[in-house]
């Protein structure tokens, strides 16, 4: 377990504000109580400071995972967002995007949003926009990019891809091997 | 203590140890055996088997026994009384055959024809220098290379200068001249990068400020990576990672959506 270095918090914040944008800042600086990002075999954990004390006393190999686990790091050092960082992400986030029931199932085998899916969508989406995506009842469930800006989806077929699928809740039952 | 009444009694229970035959016994002790060519007495054989045979039995065990205790006797502790068994005499038949002389193999053939001889080469050789008995290979031995010479002579190694002759003919002549069987290609470039590195490293700061190029693998030759402390300082590191956000922000440009911020405008007014 290490603190991130310059290059990978570059990384990792980088891929943080594409869906969250400046709102980083509260994850960095919160009232309550010091959080740290904390790095463990390649991945990223959000953790307290009162766990991360006792963490610490975990062997190298015995400790399996803390806190929150944001994502990880590939072999080739580009990071990848894990689905366990949805609840921070769905708090903070800047742009978002509404599903109908019918492309909920879809979406949650991991397929991308059709525009027959898309219920609402905040306003001025541009493209290639982290997005967080919600079931009509606020309920988040994922999160993904745009393919499209808002102006171009107005003139899509309903067949056309909306978003990128990125990561939803399926993957917990999917990817359960992995995740953590 | 007059005992030698009970002695008679117990003496009377068995039968003598003194057993008359005709023809006295073979014996071959070093296999425990006594060969009896005595006739069986025939109508007994017929009448009083079974007891007949066990009487017969029983003396010529005795017999052997009384054989057994003519040889010399040792008495050795824990075990008791101990005689030694002579060689055996009787010649026991083969239980299998001979074995079949193999054929020579293929080798043994060649070798024959050659007159080529195993040498087996002994472990220590006399070092002249040294002045003793040394391992051929191994610890301490004859063939470590000179390795612990305190004067070696650069055997291997070519010059620079050479190398770069060498290149350069390449260039000009059709078939590449070498000295050795070393690669030109590899070896030119192997001594390419060596002296990129070194003009890379020439700069005042040894090339630690320079403009990494794209895509150059970066020369992490003996470079040890430095990890913070694990539960540092807060602050230092809350700040360090604040500043590295407010970069990342700044460099994706607005914040403010302008277009937005005009709809709005027009709205409230």
């Amino acid at each position: 377990m290490r603190p991130l270095t310059e290059d990978e918090t570059k990384v990792f914040f980088e891929k943080l504000t594409k869906y969250i944008g400046n709102n980083v800042l509260h994850l960095i600086d919160r009232s309550d109580e010091t959080y740290y990002f904390r790095l463990h075999n390649d991945k990223v954990y959000y953790v307290s400071d009162s766990m991360l004390r006792q963490a610490v006393s975990i062997g190298r190999d015995q400790l399996a995972s803390l806190g929150v686990c944001f994502g990880k790091f590939t072999k080739s050092k580009k990071f990848k967002l894990h689905i366990t960082a949805l609840d921070y992400l769905a708090q903070y986030a800047k742009y978002k995007l509404w599903i109908k029931p019918n492309g909920e199932g879809s979406f949650l085998y991991g397929n991308h949003i059709l525009k027959a899916h898309l219920g609402r969508i905040t306003e001025d989406t541009p493209e290639h926009q982290g997005v967080i995506i919600y079931s009509m009842s606020d309920i988040p469930l994922g999160f993904g990019v745009t393919a499209r800006s808002m102006v171009e989806i107005r003139k899509l077929k309903p067949t056309d891809i909306v978003t990128f699928h990125q990561a939803d809740i399926g993957e917990y039952l999917r990817e359960q091997d992995t995740l953590f | 203590m007059d005992v030698s009444a009970q002695l008679e009694a117990q003496k009377s229970k068995y039968k003598s140890i003194n057993v008359e035959k005709q023809v006295p016994l073979q014996f071959d002790l070093g296999l425990l055996a006594g060969f009896d060519v005595n006739a069986l007495e025939e109508n007994k054989l017929k009448v009083e088997t079974d007891n007949y045979l066990k009487s017969y039995t029983r003396d010529g065990t005795q017999l052997l026994i009384n054989e057994i205790f003519r040889l010399p006797l040792t008495s050795v502790q824990d075990v008791g009384v101990v005689a030694e068994l002579p060689k055996i005499v009787t010649a026991i038949p083969r239980e299998k055959p001979l074995p079949k002389p193999k054929p020579p193999t293929r080798w043994e053939r060649f070798a024959k024809l050659k007159g080529i001889k195993k040498n087996k080469k002994s472990r220590l050789i006399y070092d002249e220098r040294r002045g003793e008995w040394v391992p051929r290979w191994g610890y301490k031995g004859t063939n470590d290379d000179g390795a612990n010479e305190w004067l070696n002579e650069a055997r291997h190694r070519r010059n620079i200068e050479e190398v770069e002759i060498d290149a350069s003919q390449q260039l000009n002549s059709a078939q590449p001249q070498l000295k050795s069987k070393v690669n030109a290609k590899v070896l030119k470039k192997t001594e390419l990068r060596r002296q990129i590195t070194m003009a890379k490293t020439s700069t005042a700061s040894l090339g630690k400020f320079d403009k990494p190029v794209k895509g150059e693998p970066s020369n992490t030759k003996g470079a040890k990576r430095k990890f913070e402390s694990n539960l540092g300082d807060i602050q230092k590191e809350k700040e360090a990672r604040l500043s590295i956000l407010n970069k990342i922000i700044d460099k994706k440009g607005e914040i403010l959506n302008v277009r937005k911020a005009i709809a709005k405008n027009n709205q409230q007014n």
